[in-house]
């Protein structure tokens, strides 16, 4: 089953990727590949319905946390 | 079914179809959703890209849209069939609303690729997990290789899109 | 609380996770930017879940994964008032 694999190599070279990278908005898209590849070896590692939710869980929190990083970096939170 | 890489790279088309289609339609490209949105895309065009492939790439970036909603559905088809996928789209709706986004990019996504993955696997030409291989393939291409290239290639998409369909400002 | 579906790990996966860890943390170490260190320390949370999983701790994989990005949030939250 090549597909972990696959989602491996992946992490590897976006993680590569966002540390080589100079601007630090464009790590973002980088980290959003990783998160992707993480995401998907969790999913695949143990093939159980809850894992859907640790999966589901990983994934949203990292984006929040990529949205807070940029948010935050470009100066504001917009009040609502 | 065929061999495995093959079945990888026509699901990895298959998904960033769908991604893709639901991403323009949702008009993920016109603006950028929060302010981290648009910082990315500013970036993004100073680097020498466009400014609307700026905006879906940090749109991508700060809330699940379809590109997420892909994922998980291949995950949950992949760990609990047709019910797993839905259950990923409640979690996909849940995660939008965390992240204040408004849309609903991010469940349509989920929703029309679970039907998809779901059939692909009953149709006995693909297993689930080709589908969660070939999602995070297809957001490598997006995302992970080159920003200048990518969102030229979303911009010129999403001046087709605006032909096609109007609403675009 | 599930056991594990694969007995052992396949060893390109743990690899790719130690890889990742030892990854975020020298970029970690090494960057100056406030921003880019949290970044790093991103990818070295994402090194460490497979390892979570694969022990069947799904449990307190969810919990982690609620719980990481909140304190990255919180950490962005307190250096913002202190610039401010």
């Amino acid at each position: 089953m090549i597909a972990i694999y696959v989602c491996a190599v992946i992490a590897v070279y976006a993680a590569l990727r966002v540390i080589t990278e100079r601007n630090t908005m464009r790590k973002l898209p980088f980290l959003n590949v990783v998160s992707f590849a993480v995401t998907g070896i969790i999913a695949l590692l143990l093939p159980h319905p809850i894992t859907i939710a640790a999966a589901a869980a990983y994934f949203v929190g990292s984006t929040l946390e990529s949205n807070a990083i940029a948010s935050t970096w470009s100066g504001g939170i917009r009040k609502p | 079914m065929l061999d495995e890489p093959i079945r990888i790279l026509i699901a990895a088309l298959i998904c960033w179809f769908n991604f893709m289609i639901i991403d323009l339609i949702f008009k993920l490209p016109e603006r950028g959703g929060v302010s981290g949105a648009t910082a990315i895309a500013q970036e993004v065009e100073k680097g020498g890209g466009k400014l609307n492939g700026g905006y879906m790439m940090g749109n991508i970036v700060s809330s699940p849209d379809a590109s997420a909603g892909t994922l998980l559905a291949s995950c949950g088809v992949y760990c609990a069939g047709l019910p797993g996928g839905l259950f990923a789209a409640l979690l996909v709706y849940i995660g939008n609303r965390i992240c204040y986004d408004p849309g609903y990019a991010g469940t349509t996504g989920c929703i029309t690729a679970t039907f998809i993955v779901y059939g692909a696997v009953q149709s006995g030409w693909f297993a689930a997990s080709d589908f969660i291989a070939g999602m995070v393939i297809a957001i490598l291409t997006i995302q992970g290789l080159s920003s200048v290239y990518a969102s030229r290639l979303i911009a010129r998409l999403w001046k087709i899109r605006c032909r096609l369909l109007r609403g675009c400002t | 609380m599930v056991r594990g579906y694969q007995e052992t790990m396949n060893d390109i996966v743990m690899v790719a996770s130690v890889l990742l860890i030892l990854i975020g943390m020298t970029a970690a170490i090494f960057n100056r930017d406030p921003f880019d260190k949290l970044i790093s320390l991103s990818v070295l949370i994402a090194g460490v879940f497979p390892f979570i999983v694969e022990r069947g701790f799904l449990d307190v994989a969810i919990a982690t994964a609620l719980i990481a990005p909140l304190s990255t949030i919180f950490t962005l939250m307190v250096c913002r008032r202190v610039q401010v």
